[in-house]
């Protein structure tokens, strides 16, 4: 491969290209079963491989372009989509990513020297970007499914009122969301999902909660939505990465090899595991990635010249990193096909109706089938 | 006699014509204060409830629960009232507490506007200005708490008897009226109307006592009764409280069996005569195992309703009309006579033997009357339409079978199938196979052009070429990546629909 090549494109080896597979399938399964991105898992992932950060999440968002495109179409069919909605948040997302984009490029474009080290200057950034936000995500998601009373509490309704209370005109209806917002509520939540489904490919974390918590928009509508936007958003992301020459195609089709198999499966969970326990194994996978990127980060640190350290520090570094993120990662996609394998192998083994026949008070016959 | 229904937006003088229309027809008076007392005795927050409710949709999912308790309650106090005799029922949404009970006068109260603000002034003590915002913003929460509690319009006139307009006509008059019509042979119950008042009756009391036991209380179930079998479905995830459920029905009175189905969601099957040797039961049963699925039987009798349209009817209604045009559901087995009737019960009692039973009824009359008997509570994941019509030609039949999907599409928000679009989605026969064969050619050919020119690509996607023809590379991704998705996700789709896993 071309040494200029090689900043940007890996060479991929079987191996390589099976743990992308792996990346994928585990990523899918996470994104079937949580609803929102797997791009949490399988972003670091590759940069774990190897792949440079802004590779890693152009590719990336190229193959949730192409997901979003699939994934769409279906919640479209169950009245899911609010275009409406969609169309408002587009305005600013477009923005956001960008932002990112420049940001991205800039931050790549100033690096110095080849492959790990021209890109520290934009793996530190990606990274910092990911453990802030997903810290939050992930503490939140612990707190929530702590709380005794989940299922019948609902979620926080405090900045959904802080936000009903901002009446700034214009005020826009959005009848299938059946919601009045202002404008000025909508458009930052639509820079904000733009900026980091560009710059670290998890725009639903942002995009899904605040329609839910912010814009008080049901879940189902709020993840359809989600993912109508992001046809749009990976579309625009993924041409505006490889106008810049940034989007590694072999990858997004790698990923797609295995989450497009994943997603039905951890479709299926949701059926067959408790919310508690969604959330719980969501939040520990969640806080397990961002302690697997903030690993890696002094080894980044060190590329900058920002910290001391040995560079024969730098393979264990990457080496715990990556071992902390498969861990994560299968260690919860484990968890949820454990529990799909068992309700799949249930479902085609008992039968369930219990009949029980009182013609007169008492019962008199009682029979459990199977 | 009849169970009389006001409904009207508080302030409005509803409740006064109400009272005064019991104390004129000697009726027994029940108001909505009496049904919050008692579901708050059942512990069931009403007051948050409401506060939670009324503005957003995403907190209101999650209270669904309650919603259904709450909507017990109030069908189990207005029955066990009306049990003892006459009634009259004043509440904001009343109207929509016993659907398909023909011996029920639904009737709205549309109010004196300005009677109506010098009413809040005097109760609240607000000035002019302020007690108008005050009724405007409590008339659209109570817009919003009866679209979230019974998923429809309190405005719409369809779903009234009678219309009352307080501009008109003075309270004490409008009463006196209601007693005329109160009095109406087609408000008299029959036999079909009165099972119908008993099945909701028991599907309430079933559903609070559910509520109320420590064993099931945090379960979420599913609750349906008709012929006085009650049908409980509940969650995979839950199958330990099973065998507690007909512990605790045991002694519920007037419960002839309880029948209890493990199911992820329900499928409701709609057609005009069922029967259990027919390829259609095989694949609907095919999807609800697929799915975890318990799958309700609604069978379905339009010929009246198309008889009444042929003959203008719908407009002029006779003044005494027969039992089965009453609009509501018919008893489901009390007469298993005729060959329809047995195929019916047949299927009933091969579903309760394959573990799917969701429960099932008959509803004869418009297409309306077959919305207003689907109950919004239960989380059906699909409809599925079967042979209906059957008495019309082909192409009649056809297009009002699609008539009719279309119209339960829009009414319940779900997604309608006919079973031989079913049978196709199942199948996998020569078409899928084409159509795996034809998608795995094709991601098969791009990763193998992919994989093998890699150096052709990353040219164009990053290299020299792409530095002489930048736009090639986002022509190459938009290309690429949306084609190998919609191939692939074919082919993966496929494949787990060939393991049985979707």
């Amino acid at each position: 491969m071309p040494d200029a090549l090689s900043e940007v494109f890996v060479a991929i080896s079987a191996p390589t290209a099976i743990a992308v597979v792996v990346l994928g399938f585990v990523g899918g399964v996470l994104s079937g079963f949580i609803g929102s991105g797997g791009a949490f898992f399988m972003t670091p992932g590759m940069m774990n491989l190897g792949v440079p950060g802004v590779a890693a999440v152009a590719s990336n968002i190229t193959h949730k372009f192409g997901k979003a495109l699939v994934g769409a179409r279906r919640h479209s069919q169950m009245g899911n989509v609010d275009k409406r909605l969609a169309m408002y948040l587009l305005a600013t997302a477009l923005l956001g990513i960008r932002l990112a984009v420049w940001i991205n490029s800039l931050l790549f474009a100033g690096g110095s020297g080849h492959g790990s080290g021209k890109s520290a200057g934009a793996d530190l950034y990606i990274s910092a970007v990911f453990i802030g936000v997903l810290t939050f995500v992930g503490i939140s998601m612990f707190r929530d499914a702590l709380q005794p009373s989940l299922g019948t509490r609902g979620p926080s309704r405090r900045v959904t009122d802080l936000a009903g209370r901002i009446r700034l005109k214009p005020l826009v209806r959005f009848p299938i969301s059946d919601v009045e917002l202002s404008l000025w509520v909508v458009l930052p939540v639509g820079l904000a999902t733009g900026y980091l489904a560009g710059t670290i490919g998890v725009g639903g974390f942002v995009g899904v909660p605040a329609m839910i918590y912010i814009f008080g928009v049901p879940t189902a509508v709020a993840a359809g939505t989600e993912l109508y936007l992001a046809i749009y958003m990976g579309a625009f992301g993924a041409l505006n990465y490889a106008w810049a020459g940034l989007v590694d195609l072999r990858l997004t089709c790698l990923l797609f090899l295995g989450s497009l198999v994943g997603v039905y499966i951890g479709a299926y969970g949701v059926r067959v595991v408790s919310e508690r326990y969604i959330r719980l194994s969501t939040a520990a996978i969640i806080m397990g990635c961002v302690a697997s990127r903030m690993v890696a980060v002094p080894v980044y640190l060190r590329h900058l010249g920002w910290l001391r350290m040995d560079p024969g520090w730098d393979a264990p570094l990457n080496g715990v990193s990556t071992a902390m993120l498969f861990l994560s990662g299968i260690g919860g996609a484990t968890f949820i096909l454990y529990n799909v394998g068992r309700a799949y192998l249930a479902h085609r083994q008992i039968q369930t109706t219990l009949l029980v026949t009182r013609p007169s008070g008492a019962p008199e016959e009682e029979r459990v089938h199977g | 006699m009849p169970i009389v229904v006001v409904s009207c937006v508080p302030f409005g003088g509803g409740e006064r014509m109400a009272r005064l229309l019991a104390e004129k027809l000697d009726y027994s008076f029940l108001g909505r204060e009496d049904v919050v007392a008692r579901a708050n005795e059942c512990g069931i927050p009403v007051g948050k409830l409401e506060v939670a409710m009324v503005r957003k949709p995403s907190v209101q999912e999650r209270m669904a629960t309650l919603k259904d308790r709450y909507l017990s309650v109030a069908t189990a106090t207005i029955c066990e009232k009306a049990a003892r005799g006459s009634l009259v029922y004043y509440g904001r949404a009343g109207h929509l507490l016993l659907p398909g009970v023909s011996h029920v006068v639904r009737v709205r109260v549309i109010p004196e506007a300005e009677q109506r603000v010098e009413d809040a002034m005097t109760r609240t003590k607000l000035p002019r200005e302020k007690a108008e915002r005050f009724l405007h913003e409590i008339d659209a929460d109570v817009r919003s708490w009866v679209r979230f509690v019974h998923n429809v319009d309190m405005d719409d006139p369809r779903k009234y008897d009678f219309m009352v307009n307080l501009e008109k006509v003075s309270i004490e008059n409008a009463a006196t009226a209601l007693c005329g019509i109160a009095e109406l042979p087609d408000f008299r119950p029959t036999p079909a109307s009165l099972r119908i008042m008993d099945d909701r009756l028991l599907q309430s009391q079933a559903r609070i006592r559910l509520a109320l036991d420590e064993r099931t209380a945090t379960a979420s179930l599913t609750v349906h009764s008709s012929d006085r079998v009650v049908t409980i479905t509940y969650m995979p995830r839950q199958a330990r409280v099973a065998p507690e459920i007909p512990k605790i029905l045991e002694d519920l009175p007037g419960c002839r069996a309880v029948r209890c189905t493990m199911a992820n969601t329900n499928i409701l099957w709609v057609q005009e005569e069922f029967r259990p040797d027919s390829d259609a039961l095989l694949h609907v049963t095919e999807q609800a195992r697929r799915w975890g699925a318990a799958v309700e039987l609604l069978r379905y009798r339009p010929e009246r309703a198309l008889a009444n349209a042929v003959l203008g009817e719908e407009a002029a209604r006779p003044a005494s009309r027969p039992r089965a045009d009453t609009g509501g559901i018919e008893d489901d087995v009390v007469e298993v006579t005729s060959p329809a009737d047995q195929g019916f019960h047949a299927v009933l009692e091969t579903l309760s033997r394959d573990g799917r039973l969701g429960g099932g009824q008959t509803v004869t009359g418009t297409k309306e009357a077959l919305a207003a008997a689907i109950s919004r509570q239960v989380p059906y994941s699909l409809v599925v339409v079967g042979e209906t019509f059957v008495k019309k030609p082909a192409a009649a039949r056809t297009r009002l079978t699609r008539e009719l999907s279309n119209f339960l599409g829009e009414e319940m928000g779900l997604p309608v199938i006919g079973v031989s679009d079913l049978r196709a989605k199942l199948r996998f026969g020569p078409t899928q196979v084409v159509h795996l064969a034809a998608a795995a050619t094709v991601v098969g050919l791009i990763y193998y052009l992919l994989f093998t020119h890699q150096e052709q690509l990353l040219s164009v996607l990053g290299g020299s070429l792409h530095q002489r023809h930048p736009w090639m590379s986002p022509v190459l991704v938009a290309v690429v990546a949306p084609l190998v998705a919609a191939a692939y996700g074919v082919v993966a789709s496929s494949l787990l629909k060939l393991i049985k896993l979707e």
